[in-house]
């Protein structure tokens, strides 16, 4: 027998966790889902369409994604299920893969796949809307397109996407009970603290500072106007992929290796 | 086989539970597990099952380590916790997805067990009351037919009849290949049951003998007085007189009380120990 991974087994588990508890984990998709859907509606009467299609894909994909990783090893707040999980005969990695499968590609194909075609009827409403006639009608029409999947802002989400999966996959494994509240916290600390650090070392460079982005620029002022010092490209880049792909990388191997030792 | 050799373990480094615990388990025999409130028997038990992982020290079950959770260990092995919880599953339903992770599960066996229990398909099993659920589980694990069964304080939750249900079912379950080993403070409930006695107390391992040898070596009765109390492990007061455990020098043959077994092992360890030396 193959202790470490079986295709047939894996079937199983993947089977099991979908239908355990079906309706959590599809009225929980399905939720944000249309969390996300009200989102939008609201948001492009609001602040504009660019800026809606902005922010549901941000919310939807990031917090979707968090969310529901927090709810696939959502295990451990009770000793039954607990040892009922730990002891179910599939090997670790399969336990394990079964939750990233979930919360890190089933999830987002769901959700792009919503997200494309409630973003697309948006967009041909809107345009439908305009007068061909009118005097702005053209560039109207070309103001609002459909979301890019490969554009800049997409490429921006996609690693902080990978981020929050990976972190909500650890902290749920270290803390049993309420792991979303617990990790949300620890986040927001991470990005504060890397802040206030980021802050202050600019600080002690450069003197008064207006703003530092972290692995971005250094905002100060100069005279009564402000000056922007970017990062080197070449130390830009190494940062940007060190934080989108090695730090959610190591993320996800350490859920694996914290599984593996997981006491209950 | 379950083979313990000088396990340590501990919640927190400094304080340990257990130090330097050896003991072999073997199959074909019920084993009661004995210990008062805290005094580890669920923190063996999870040792055992692989949820607790050796501070120091090793746990081999039928060549297998129990801390690597290995499918092929985990398919000849069902621990029931204290505590059950349920999914929001028919009967049917839990049956399809959970038993085809168990090679050895008999579907027949499974409604026979149910039967036994007087558990009845009543729609979603999160809407039965506790004991109802703990006795589903049972059915269950029984049915999934793995070498090892480990049961933690199973009889906690069940009305009088479900005890005896249980108790029942759990004796015409065991054979030469299965080994049970059911851990519980109210010891009443093992009676008649259990075929060898594991007392565990402060971590440490106070008696594991059968009831055969238990009874050679120990002996049960009534009393209206005291005349040798060297040979008194346990004493109380009773409507009739005293209530004695001693030593069985005369080969009297007396029903096991284990309530007063009990007692007497925690209260006078040294003395149990040089008795069953």
């Amino acid at each position: 027998m193959n202790n470490t991974f079986n295709l047939r087994r894996f079937g199983l588990l993947f089977k099991k966790t979908l239908l355990e508890r079906p309706v959590q984990m599809f009225g929980f998709t399905a939720l944000i889902l249309a969390f996300i859907f009200i989102v939008y509606a609201l948001a492009k009467t609001l602040i504009g369409f660019n800026a809606s299609q902005n922010l549901a894909f941000i919310w939807g994909l990031i917090g979707g994604s968090f969310f529901l990783a927090s709810f696939v090893f959502n295990y451990f707040a009770s000793n039954a299920i607990g040892s009922s999980y730990l002891t179910l005969p599939a090997s670790q990695l399969e336990k394990w893969l079964c939750g990233v499968l979930i919360a890190a590609v089933l999830y987002p194909i769901i959700f792009m796949t919503f997200y494309r075609l409630m973003d697309a009827s948006f967009v041909y409403l809107f345009h439908k809307s305009l007068d061909p006639a009118g005097p702005f009608y053209k560039q109207q029409y070309q103001s609002v397109n459909i979301f890019s999947f490969n554009g800049i802002i997409a490429w921006k989400v996609y690693p902080m996407y990978l981020f929050a999966v990976a972190a909500m996959l650890v902290g749920s494994l270290y803390f049993n009970k309420v792991a979303l509240i617990k990790v949300s916290l620890a986040i927001c600390c991470l990005i504060i603290g890397s802040y206030l650090l980021n802050w202050g070392f600019a600080k002690m460079f450069f003197g008064p500072v207006n703003d530092a982005t972290i692995f971005y620029n250094v905002t100060i002022p100069v005279g009564k106007e402000e000056g922007s010092i970017m990062l080197p490209e070449k130390i830009s880049g190494f940062a940007f992929n060190i934080v989108s792909y090695v730090f959610p990388a190591i993320l996800f191997v350490t859920s694996l290796i914290r599984f593996r030792e997981k006491e209950f | 086989m379950i083979q313990i050799e000088n396990l340590s373990f501990g919640y927190s480094r400094k304080k340990l539970l257990y130090k330097n615990l050896s003991l072999t388990l073997g199959e074909g025999s019920i084993y009661g597990l004995l210990g008062k409130n805290g005094a580890g028997k669920s923190t063996l038990l999870k040792n055992v099952v692989g949820l607790l992982f050796p501070t120091e020290g090793t746990i081999t079950i039928n060549g297998y380590s129990p801390k690597k959770r290995l499918p092929s260990f985990l398919q000849t092995i069902y621990f029931i916790p204290e505590e059950v919880n349920v999914p929001g599953l028919t009967i049917h339903k839990y049956m399809n997805l959970f038993s085809p992770f168990y090679p050895g599960f008999n579907k027949e066996q499974f409604f026979n067990y149910l039967d036994q229990l007087d558990i009845k398909d009543q729609g979603k099993l999160n809407t039965l009351s506790f004991g109802q659920q703990k006795k589903f589980i049972i059915a269950f694990a029984l049915a999934c037919n793995t070498k090892i069964l480990l049961l933690d304080e199973p009889t906690n939750g069940l009305d009088i009849p479900s005890k005896i249900r249980f108790r029942k079912l759990i004796s015409s379950v065991l054979d030469k290949e299965r080994m049970i080993i059911i851990s519980t403070h109210q010891i009443r409930d093992l009676d008649n049951l259990i075929d060898r006695v594991v007392i565990v107390d402060k971590g440490e391992l106070l008696l594991n003998a059968s009831i055969t040898e238990i009874a050679q070596k120990l002996c049960f009765k009534t009393v209206s007085s005291i005349t040798d109390k060297t040979k008194i492990l346990y004493t109380e007061e009773s409507l009739k007189g005293l209530s004695v455990v001693m030593e069985n020098t005369e080969d009297e043959d007396s029903k096991i009380d284990l309530e007063q077994l009990f007692n007497g092992i925690t209260e006078n360890p040294e003395k149990a120990k040089a008795i069953f030396q």
